[in-house]
């Protein structure tokens, strides 16, 4: 990052060539569609080249920093385009086709980062699935707790629960992570 | 509010999660327990980090690269 910072763009590409799959996949996650997901990207990455002098590691490290930025951004484009709707339906197709969607499996490409992906997963798995369902609609989705109550159906005092419940377990199973994120 | 409940709202408020009445309450809590609170904020954000990394990469077309790298330069150059 502080070759970036330095304004030197073979180290931007180096980022984009670690890190372009992770953010991509976390577009994806949100909007749905591959050729929006590959325009987002690479604005995504013009604007860590643009605001890069924002980055402070004493704040976090820059994976951290690039997803808060790219979640932002693709949340910030769904409700834009207000694609709601549309991603709605692919959201449920999606859901119905593959009902562990948030839950991969690793491939052999997944060298780097694999240990920290598997574990995470195996913590995200370990919730109860309406904790998984109301974080996943908070944070892939960019859903208030009133709009997932209605989505829902659920009283907004148990969607309140969920989310911390499945927060705070996520997080206590992140703890021995940190250093390594 | 105590640390205990600012903690519950810090990781509610990392993913944007609060609703407007409980923001106004947190940022009430942030200023009382300041260094320390800002600290559990901070940590709270690897959870964004967490969420991405559970996702399986995707790859990106190969265009992409080529375009960002474009722009750059010609930033750089004007």
């Amino acid at each position: 990052m502080k070759a970036i910072q330095a304004g030197d763009p073979d180290a931007l590409s180096q980022l984009y060539d670690r890190y372009n799959g992770i953010l991509k996949a976390l577009i994806l996650r949100v909007i749905h569609n591959e050729a929006e997901a590959d325009d987002l990207l690479q604005e995504i990455f013009m604007e860590i080249w643009n605001q890069a002098k924002n980055f402070s590691a004493q704040k976090g490290k820059p994976l951290g920093w690039m997803v808060t930025l790219a979640r932002r951004r693709a949340i910030d484009g769904l409700r834009k385009k207000q694609a709601y709707a549309r991603a709605e339906e692919r959201l449920q197709n999606e859901i119905e086709q593959q009902p562990d969607a948030w839950v991969h499996n690793a491939t052999e490409e997944e060298i780097v980062l694999s240990d920290t992906r598997s574990l995470i997963r195996k913590v995200i798995k370990g919730l109860p699935p309406p904790q998984q369902q109301a974080i996943d609609l908070a944070f892939f989705r960019g859903m208030s707790q009133r709009e997932i109550a209605a989505k829902t159906n659920t009283p907004l005092g148990t969607v309140k629960t969920r989310l911390e419940l499945g927060l705070k377990k996520i997080y206590d199973g992140l703890k021995e992570l940190r250093d390594e994120l | 509010m105590n640390f205990n409940e600012f903690q519950n709202r810090a990781r509610l408020y990392v993913i944007g999660a609060l609703e407007p009445e409980e923001l106004e309450e947190f940022e009430n809590a942030r200023t009382k327990f300041g260094k320390k609170g800002e600290e559990f904020i901070t940590k709270c954000y690897a959870l964004h980090e967490a969420f991405a990394l559970s996702l399986r990469p995707a790859k990106a077309s190969s265009a992409i690269k080529e375009r960002l790298m474009a722009m750059v330069k010609a930033k750089q150059q004007a």
